[in-house]
């Protein structure tokens, strides 16, 4: 055991394993993923065969969402209850938007209204027709896709921010048509209540019918969750990353042949349809649907925590969703102030962050990084030396040693090169040294053979010249100049002037 | 049919200001400004707090001074809350990756905060303006318009216009001209970006203020009531192809007349529909609005 914890490397998770086991990978039935990353290795230091694990974020989601289904229930409060009910809800949109926003790169802004659709349309038949509520999920998915088909018809037309203004527009459309239809909540200020619950509203005041209630909530979060993996993990996310970020990017999807339009058609649709069942299950387990399905002010919230979390992961909409829910609904008595305070978050995400929360780490890197290039670019005198900031980037440490060595040695021999050194080597290239100069010419004589400048005989006793060999079989030696020497001392004299001079140029 | 005219016309002013100023923000800033609803009630307040001043420390409750106050007073209250979006949007934000985006969320996230905040200064409840154009009616035979109806008509055309010569015939409006077509090269021959965007957020601030205190008189001010105007200005200017003021009048008008004509000869519910019918139509055939002479500048 070292004295000193220095790095992050011990904290990798890591098991010691048998032989037969070291290569083995666990699958999921049906596919080439294996659910943890793990890689089998020798540990360089101990020879010890063990495992690593290379992504710990299934780990992470492992936990949290552990936490989000047991904290509730643990504390068993309505209160309690009511906030997680609500993140689950939000985070199972958010993350369908995200899908709809990160993965197939359209900016719509309707998909609280496609959620709200859906729970009108199963409030409305479960009313009008006394349907249960499987099917009531099943229709609330079907006008989902509906929903979903009718708003992506422009979505071919229109790119960016136009389609986003398109979309802002049907969800405040709908929303006063609601609020104006006499069989839609017209009556009740755009709220239509009365229809089949999965928990029935006297089970509500039990604990376990809470429990239920709430279990079937996070249940369609992982539903939501899981589509988003599918789709987004799948080839169809392969195909809309390709397409992502900009006009060029799709100009090159679709020179290599990827339908990218209608990649990102069906994502949209899938995304809605899931969207509608989002919408159906609120109807089911809030008995109605109400306005705030449609408002502005709700979709802003939405988007914010999707802002604050980190637009385009599915950790980012799960996580701003607890955020932001948790601020909204327990500090309840801060009154306005709360919903100040959602909004000054999103400005400051937005104005210092590149990707909200979940892309802080990759900013922080990036920054490290820029730091670290510059101050090596200002530390000239240090040339070809080690710096204490490489030290992690070369595994052997060998390589470290060596080249400190190397850089006391010439700093060494520079301080030794003076005219009298010079001098005596020009008068005697081959002949005996005094101590300096031999250590001088030893240094150079070990140096390696590419780029080392060696005399040239052109014709013997007349003209020698000096060049430098190339280091690689087969490829002749450069000329460096057109000088020629009339015996061979002076030639030795001259790549002996031209290996001090790089010597001193080479800090 | 003249009353009909006069409640298209006013709706048609009313939107054509909202959307020319969302429109000109779009084109020459780059950014779609989704706290003009903000803009528009912040003008209403402070249009609102100077009635309320004048009323108890004067007693002026009407007349041609106060009527002019209000205007101005509500047109430079949106401006400077123009100027405050800019600084916190754009100025800090205009230079970086993503800026579309990333602009129109922080647009949003201002536009979250206003209204929480003037939920917090003022209540929830409407405050009432002034009716700075009396409570009389226009005889014309025998239909009868009100004083109100018409100066909207007149004072909205009239700013209008007065915006469309400054940005023919100024040097400023070269300027944003400029920046709409070319924001690069506008850039390389000495627009400066910064003091031309605030500029722009400004006016349309002012445009948005003049219809904040026009529309006050119809509905008064409250916190939320900046909502529904960006909505339809939104989608106007969107209609009117982001960039062309002709187009966002021409869409104004259109969608004021639709709107008036439908709430007069069926439901008040159909009137979300119609006009939402009429913009598909509009950019099915044009996918670029009205107007679209922004094709592909800004990419």
């Amino acid at each position: 055991m070292s004295k000193y914890e220095v790095g992050r490397r011990r904290l990798i998770p890591r098991w010691p394993v048998r032989t037969s086991s070291l290569f083995h990978r666990v699958r999921v039935p049906g596919t080439k993923r294996s659910l943890l990353r793990f890689e089998g290795r020798y540990n360089p230091k101990t020879l010890q065969r063990e495992l690593i694990l290379r992504d710990k974020k299934p780990l992470f989601w492992m936990v949290g969402l552990f936490a989000l289904a047991a904290i509730p229930i643990a504390v068993g409060q309505q209160l309690v209850f009511s906030i997680f009910g609500s993140i689950c809800f939000f985070a199972a949109i958010n993350v369908l938007w995200t899908l709809i926003i990160g993965t197939a790169g359209l900016q719509s802004y309707a998909s609280l209204a496609t959620v709200g659709v859906g729970a009108y349309a199963a409030t409305y038949l479960s009313i009008t027709y006394g349907i249960p509520w499987p099917i009531m999920l099943i229709a609330g998915t079907l006008f989902g896709a509906l929903m979903g088909f009718i708003i992506s018809v422009p979505a071919r037309r229109l790119d960016g921010l136009y389609y986003a203004l398109l979309t802002i527009g049907i969800s405040e459309f709908l929303r006063s048509y609601i609020t104006q239809s006499e069989s839609l909540g017209g009556q009740f200020n755009g709220a239509l209540f009365g229809a089949d619950r999965i928990v029935s509203e006297e089970a509500m005041q039990t604990s376990s019918g809470q429990t239920i209630s709430y279990l079937v909530s996070f249940f369609v979060l992982l539903i939501s969750l899981a589509i988003f993996r599918l789709v987004s993990g799948g080839r169809i996310g392969i195909l809309l990353r390709t397409a992502q970020s900009s006009k060029e990017d799709e100009s090159f999807a679709a020179a290599i042949g990827i339908d990218f339009q209608r990649a990102r058609l069906f994502v949209f649709l899938i995304s809605s349809a899931a969207l509608g069942f989002v919408g159906a299950f609120y109807a089911t387990n809030q008995g109605g649907a109400s306005l705030s399905l449609f408002s502005l002010d709700q979709m802003l919230l939405l988007l914010a925590m999707i802002v604050i979390g980190g637009l385009g992961k599915a950790e980012g909409a799960v996580v701003g969703t607890v955020i932001v829910v948790f601020l909204n609904q327990w500090f309840t008595s801060w009154g306005p102030w709360r919903i100040v305070l959602v909004g000054f978050l999103m400005l400051a995400s937005v104005l210092y962050t590149r990707n909200g929360l979940f892309g802080l780490r990759q900013q922080l890197i990036e920054i490290r990084e820029r730091r670290k290039a510059l101050s090596r670019a200002t530390r000239t005198t240090r040339y070809g030396a080690f710096l204490p900031e490489q030290g992690p980037e070369i595994s052997d440490k060998g390589v470290i040693a060596e080249r400190e060595f190397e850089r006391a040695i010439r700093d060494q021999l520079r301080d030794w090169i003076t005219p009298e050194i010079i001098e005596e080597h020009r008068l005697s290239p081959l002949g005996q040294h005094s101590d300096h100069l031999e250590r001088i010419l030893n240094y150079f004589r070990k140096q390696p053979i590419s780029n080392k400048y060696v005399v040239y005989c052109e014709s013997a006793f007349q003209a020698y010249r000096v060049v430098a060999l190339s280091g690689i079989p087969g490829v002749p030696p450069r000329l460096v100049d057109d000088k020629t020497y009339s015996n061979l001392d002076e030639a030795y004299h001259a790549v002996f002037l031209r290996r001090i001079n790089d010597l001193k140029s080479q800090h | 049919m003249i009353e009909l005219i006069a409640s298209g016309l006013v709706l048609a002013s009313m939107y054509g200001l909202v959307a020319v100023g969302i429109s000109l923000t779009w084109s020459s800033v780059g950014m779609l400004n989704l706290a003009q609803g903000f803009v528009f009630t912040f003008g209403g307040y402070v249009a609102f707090l100077f009635a309320q001043y004048m009323a108890k420390n004067f007693s002026i409750r009407d007349g041609v001074l106060l009527s002019l106050g209000v205007v101005l007073l509500g047109m430079i209250g949106s401006a400077i809350a123009g100027l405050i979006v800019g600084g916190l949007a754009f100025l800090p934000l205009h230079d970086r990756v993503n800026f579309p985006v990333r602009g129109l969320i922080a647009t949003l996230a201002i536009s979250i905060m206003g209204t929480q905040i003037f939920m917090l200064i003022f209540g929830p409840q409407s405050k009432p303006l002034p009716q700075i154009f009396g409570i009389k009616r226009l005889k014309i035979g025998e239909f009868s318009i009100a004083y109100g109806q018409v100066g909207t008509i007149v004072v909205a055309t009239v700013v209008l216009l007065i915006v469309t010569l400054w940005m023919r015939r100024s040097r400023r409006g070269l300027q944003m001209r400029a920046m709409m077509m070319n924001p690069l090269g506008a850039n390389m021959v000495g627009v400066s970006v910064r003091t031309t965007g605030m500029i722009a957020l400004a006016i349309s601030g002012a445009l948005a203020g003049l219809a904040s205190v026009l529309l006050g008189q119809i509905f008064f001010v409250s916190p939320t009531s900046g909502v529904q105007p960006l909505i339809v200005g939104l989608i106007i200017s969107l209609a009117g192809g982001l960039g062309s003021m002709p187009g966002t009048v021409l869409a104004a008008v259109l969608l004021g007349f639709a709107e008036a004509v439908t709430a007069r000869y069926t439901e008040q519910s159909f009137v979300p529909f119609v006009q939402f019918a009429l913009v598909i139509a509009i950019l099915t055939f044009k996918p670029r609005g009205l107007g679209g002479v922004l094709e592909d500048v800004r990419e």
